[in-house]
């Protein structure tokens, strides 16, 4: 048969919980699985997450599993660092470049840490959105997979980077790592390139980056966690003081054709956790949220009347205008009560901005896109997770284990 | 294409939403509106209009027709085009509310007649299609005096100062109104507008 696929791998191209559970879906149906990730561990941007909704639990849960499966499987290979520079050919049969920028740490690490004991300049650390740095030698999360250090190339060919070397007891660090390329065959692809946060600084309205105490969503999720910038205690950025006034504004960007077209889905739900973390760490404190309409999707309706229920969240119809800076530099949310017809000013001590879902910021070589830039699946080549669409975690799992089942088909036909 | 109710008393016309989004400028981009509250928030003088832009836009979809032509949200846009540049549907609400008080005249609405703005516009129109410039005197006069002689006189002694200053600083003249050259250029220009005008409003 001339038809047959003439490889039965299966790439999955991004390691967030989409390309984990796509891999694992794919391995354990019997396919020879190739996981690329471009950051240097899997976990995506769950692992950012401090919980889910609508049960509260913690995302390091159901990482640790999937890390657990990912182990005891002999037919997944994981590339970390590691990004798709090419693809070419057809179903069954294509050639993918693969490029892999160095960690400059070997497999024998350790992960104890002595590196970044001796690290002393500081980079930008994308896993807290910013909030926070960390040293040039660093674990990227304490959920990292791999379980391994990763020295920042800003400290290669510095005194620093030297100290950081000799401070390494089993000699993992290879400074002399260069980026490398090479060619995988493969019989499918699965773009799980998931997402990125809409940048709020396109909301020039909302003075996200201007008024300190304007946050986003996932910067929320980094001051909920206990590994984040905090330790878990959510803080004023300007003072560091608890908030008493917290404020959650709604479709920041989404539902707007001057922004994401779409309704990014996740939103609602996301900012009634949020508002559920500031509730349960401050009792006394008051929650407003601003919405269009709240669209509490699938079977969270109990979450959203649960959260309704609760007398310290105040629920307010209305799409902000804008938010000024009031006299002590406090954010101020003004616009219209679209129940009342009121034409409100209302003073926070936090401004949490509910950003959409945006397609990955480089969206992969050679992969169809809608006119959202979102992935559409074709022979052979699959999207998955919300690289296909906003999603949420489960959502994402599901459609994930779809696009693993088509793959399978794919290179099994 | 629907016509809108010939008798401009009735409170209610069923027929006025599907008009406005066929026959206002700006009207088929209103079928977007989400109520959202984008533009009466933005809105720097939100707090002196009685309805404000989301609401009216509401009370057009329910055929309010009357209430939506004598409300003076249509009147009181200063055209800064926030909510514009705001709104999430792309809804041109500026041109929609101008539009829309121009057909408040047109369906002889005693409350659009009476409008401030409207008074203000017509001096302005009639100093534009007589010299081709405005003459502050006689615009400032005429509408003055659209009130009334009593009030007319009242409000013109009020800004008796200003005026004395204007014509110091050389921003008022006193003798003839200046007029513009070539007045039948611009008068071709204008009945060219009215016509273009003409034809939309018929929905053409």
């Amino acid at each position: 048969m001339s038809d047959k696929p003439k490889s039965q791998t299966v790439l999955v191209v991004g390691g967030g919980i989409g390309g984990i559970s796509a891999a694992l879906e794919a391995a354990e149906c019997g396919a020879e699985v190739v996981l690329i990730e471009k950051a240097p561990t899997l976990g995506g941007r769950v692992a950012a997450l401090n919980r889910y909704f609508p049960k509260m639990c913690h995302p390091t849960c159901g990482l640790e599993i999937n890390y657990q499966r990912i182990k005891k499987n002999p037919r997944i290979k994981v590339f970390t660092m590691a990004e798709v520079s090419g693809i070419s050919g057809s179903k069954g049969d294509y050639t993918v470049t693969v490029t892999t920028t160095p960690r400059h740490v070997t497999p024998a690490c350790t992960a104890c840490g002595d590196c970044a004991k001796v690290a002393a300049s500081e980079v930008a650390d994308p896993f807290n959105y910013g909030l926070a740095k960390m040293k040039a030698a660093y674990l990227p999360h304490a959920m990292a997979f791999p379980m391994r250090y990763v020295v920042d190339p800003s400290v290669v060919g510095t005194p620093e980077g030297q100290a950081i070397k000799a401070a390494c007891k089993v000699e993992a660090i290879n400074l002399d790592e260069k980026p490398e390329s090479f060619a995988l065959q493969v019989g499918a692809v699965i773009w799980a390139t998931g997402w990125k946060p809409y940048d709020p600084k396109n909301l020039t309205m909302y003075r996200h980056g201007e008024i300190a105490d304007v946050i986003t969503n996932v910067e929320m999720e980094r001051l909920a966690s206990h590994d984040g910038p905090t330790k878990g205690h959510i803080l004023k950025p300007s003072s560091g003081e608890a908030p008493k006034k917290v404020a959650l504004i709604q479709c920041a960007g989404s539902r707007d054709l001057n922004h994401l077209a779409y309704c990014s889905r996740i939103c609602c739900l996301a900012s009634m956790k949020h508002a559920a973390y500031v509730r349960e760490q401050y009792p006394e404190a008051e929650v407003d949220i601003y919405y269009i309409d709240i669209r509490a999707h699938d079977k969270l309706e109990a979450f959203y009347q649960k959260a309704k229920a609760d007398p310290g969240i105040r629920w307010i119809k209305s799409k902000p205008s804008r938010i000024e800076k009031g006299a002590s530099g406090e954010p101020v949310v003004c616009g219209e009560n679209t129940l009342s017809r009121e034409v409100y000013a209302n003073a926070y001590d936090l401004v949490v901005l509910a950003t959409g879902m945006q397609a990955s910021a480089q969206p992969p070589a050679g992969a169809q896109l809608d006119d959202y830039g979102f992935v559409v699946s074709e022979e052979g080549v699959f999207g998955a997770g919300v690289a296909t669409g906003p999603l949420d975690v489960s959502m994402s799992v599901q459609s994930a284990t779809a696009a693993a089942l088509r793959a399978v088909q794919a290179v099994r036909s | 294409m629907n016509a809108i109710s010939p008798n401009p008393s009735r409170a209610y016309d069923l027929n006025f939403a599907r008009y406005v989004y066929e026959n206002i400028d700006g009207g088929e981009r209103l079928r977007m509106c989400m109520q959202c509250g984008a533009c009466s928030g933005s809105c720097p003088i939100g707090q002196q209009m009685d309805h404000g832009p989301r609401k009216l836009f509401m009370m057009i979809r329910a055929g309010m027709k009357e209430a939506v032509l004598t409300s003076n949200t249509i009147w009181n846009c200063v055209s800064c085009y926030n909510c514009v540049v705001r709104c999430p549907r792309k809804v041109p609400i500026t041109y929609i509310l101008h539009d829309l008080a121009n057909l408040a005249v047109r369906e002889g609405f005693d409350a659009a007649k009476k409008a401030d703005n409207a008074r203000f516009a017509k001096a302005f129109m009639w100093s534009a299609r007589k010299y081709g410039r405005t003459d502050e005197r006689l615009v400032t006069g005429i509408y003055y005096f659209s009130f009334g002689l009593l009030e007319g006189m009242k409000r013109g002694m009020g800004n008796q100062k200003i005026a004395l200053n204007m014509i110091k600083t050389k921003r008022m003249h006193l003798g003839m109104p200046h007029a513009i050259k070539a007045k039948d250029e611009l008068q071709n220009i204008l009945a060219k507008a009215q016509e273009i005008q003409d034809r939309h409003g018929k929905g053409a």
